[in-house]
């Protein structure tokens, strides 16, 4: 065996902050520091339609799960506990019960196979596997998804927040819209909408428009989607006088919404001098959200980078990476601090391994 | 003092119970110790003692975990134990899954 060949580093993340349970296996290549996917199991609370998640059946979900899924990302990776560099866990931000069910579960293992522990913020997460799956330089970051709606851009060790939803995240509202419209959560509510909206096209209902600078505004637009959604039922007529269905309804919300998130991203990229965007989070599997930051990214020369639904829906490998590399700037979290906190800024984090 | 002191606890806490959860060696015990114990009790009308014991039985190490609750309601002590116990019941399947050695006793390719 060549023992001057060095080791490649290995970490395994877990993550659990909204309803899906996440644990993938990473490894970074000594020389190249090039990342490699070993595993990325998931498994999804889906509560029924017309309902939410709530906090206290999704943690009970992660930890009848858990054990499932860590095995099944081992055995994927092939990979033995003896191997792994660290373990990786979310620390925020998210819902306070099924945080800290996952990290319960890290820390046992770290315990277990006497492995240093590394809080990740989830944020974070999803801009390095977004960066390190498309190759992205250094482009805005529009992260969507159900928790979060944020505009980022790095600047000095930093993930500055450019622009952000000022009330719920546009997720949010696409999902809560889906329970007002009793449509299915399986495999996600938002990508019932997105099929829904496909079927539509053939109006554009009124709703208001709410980007406020660089930031944006959407509860008042699920406010005035859930009134439409009521006079739909009571057969009313929209604009062009004839009635209109659930697929004009989703058409129309994602026209709006996606529009505003278009925008906002554009200032960003205007304000920062950049010409690419990256789009993470669960919203940004929508096509029709990269058709729109697409359409706009090249008429200012650039274009949108974006990844699958393997990496854009909460997963573990995102905790895992960028785990693994804020460890290898000797950065770690002790046991005792290993908590939870349902709010951490994105700008929080000392992003020490860039320039 | 010390009368005065305990008797002003046991009227604002007057709700307890001890738990003393038997583990097969005292690594185990000090395992779930050290999980268990980051997280702070929620609520201000709980209060939580976590320590690794020599059980009742014939054991000459810690190998048992022992908790103690006190609460200000018998509801917030329900609410409290229920959920340490759910907490519990993951690390011990942590450990009964995921320890070093069962996992190296498994073949590399079985989930």
């Amino acid at each position: 065996m060549d023992t001057t060949k060095k080791k490649r580093r290995i970490a395994l993340g877990c993550e659990g902050s909204a309803n899906k349970l996440g644990i993938g296996i990473i490894a970074h290549d000594p020389e190249t520091n090039e990342p490699t996917v070993l595993s990325n199991v998931r498994h999804t609370f889906v509560s029924p339609p017309g309902t939410g998640f709530l906090p206290k059946d999704t943690a009970q979900h992660h930890r009848a799960f858990f054990v499932r899924v860590a095995k099944q990302a081992l055995a994927n990776a092939g990979v033995r506990p003896s191997e792994l560099d660290c373990i990786c866990y979310t620390r925020g931000p998210g819902m306070g019960a099924p945080l800290t069910s996952v990290a319960v579960a890290a820390r046992t293992l770290a315990l277990l196979w006497d492995k240093e522990l590394v809080g990740v913020n989830h944020c974070v997460g999803h801009i390095e596997m977004g960066r390190a799956i498309t190759g992205a330089a250094n482009p805005v970051v529009l992260y969507v998804s159900g928790g979060n709606t944020q505009v980022i851009a790095y600047a000095e060790q930093r993930y500055r927040i450019f622009g952000e939803a000022l009330d719920i995240a546009v997720g949010n509202c696409l999902d809560r819209f889906a329970r007002t419209l009793e449509i299915s959560n399986d495999p996600a509510p938002g990508y019932n909408i997105e099929q829904l909206a496909k079927k539509g096209g053939r109006v554009l209902l009124d709703l208001p428009y709410a980007v406020k600078g660089m930031d944006c505004s959407f509860s008042g637009i699920l406010t005035r989607a859930d009134e439409l959604a009521a006079m739909m039922k009571a057969g009313g007529k929209g604009p062009d006088g004839e009635t209109f269905t659930q697929a004009d309804l989703c058409f129309s919300l994602q026209e709006t919404v996606f529009a505003m998130l278009v925008e906002i991203t554009e200032r960003a990229m205007a304000h920062v001098g950049s010409n690419q965007v990256l789009i993470v989070g669960g919203v940004g599997c929508n096509e029709r959200l990269q058709e729109m930051m697409g359409a706009m990214a090249a008429e200012r020369g650039g274009s949108v980078y974006a990844t699958d639904e393997r990496f854009c829906i909460d997963n573990g490998i995102m905790i895992a990476h960028a785990g693994l590399l804020a460890y290898e700037t000797g950065f770690k979290t002790p046991l005792e601090e290993s908590t939870c906190t349902q709010r951490f800024r994105t700008d929080e984090v000392f992003v020490k391994w860039r320039k | 003092m010390a009368t005065n002191t305990s008797t002003a606890a046991e009227t604002a806490f007057p709700c307890a119970l001890t738990l003393e959860i038997p583990f097969p060696d005292s690594r185990l015990a000090s395992v779930a110790l050290r999980a268990l114990r980051v997280d702070k009790e929620l609520s201000p009308l709980v209060q939580r003692t976590l320590a690794t014991v020599i059980p009742s039985a014939l054991s000459a190490d810690d190998t048992a975990l022992r908790v103690e609750y006190k609460a200000a309601t018998n509801r917030m002590l329900r609410v409290a134990v229920n959920s340490f116990f759910d907490s519990l019941a993951l690390v011990v399947e942590v450990m009964q899954e995921l320890d070093e050695d069962v996992v190296e006793s498994r073949p590399m390719d079985s989930g």
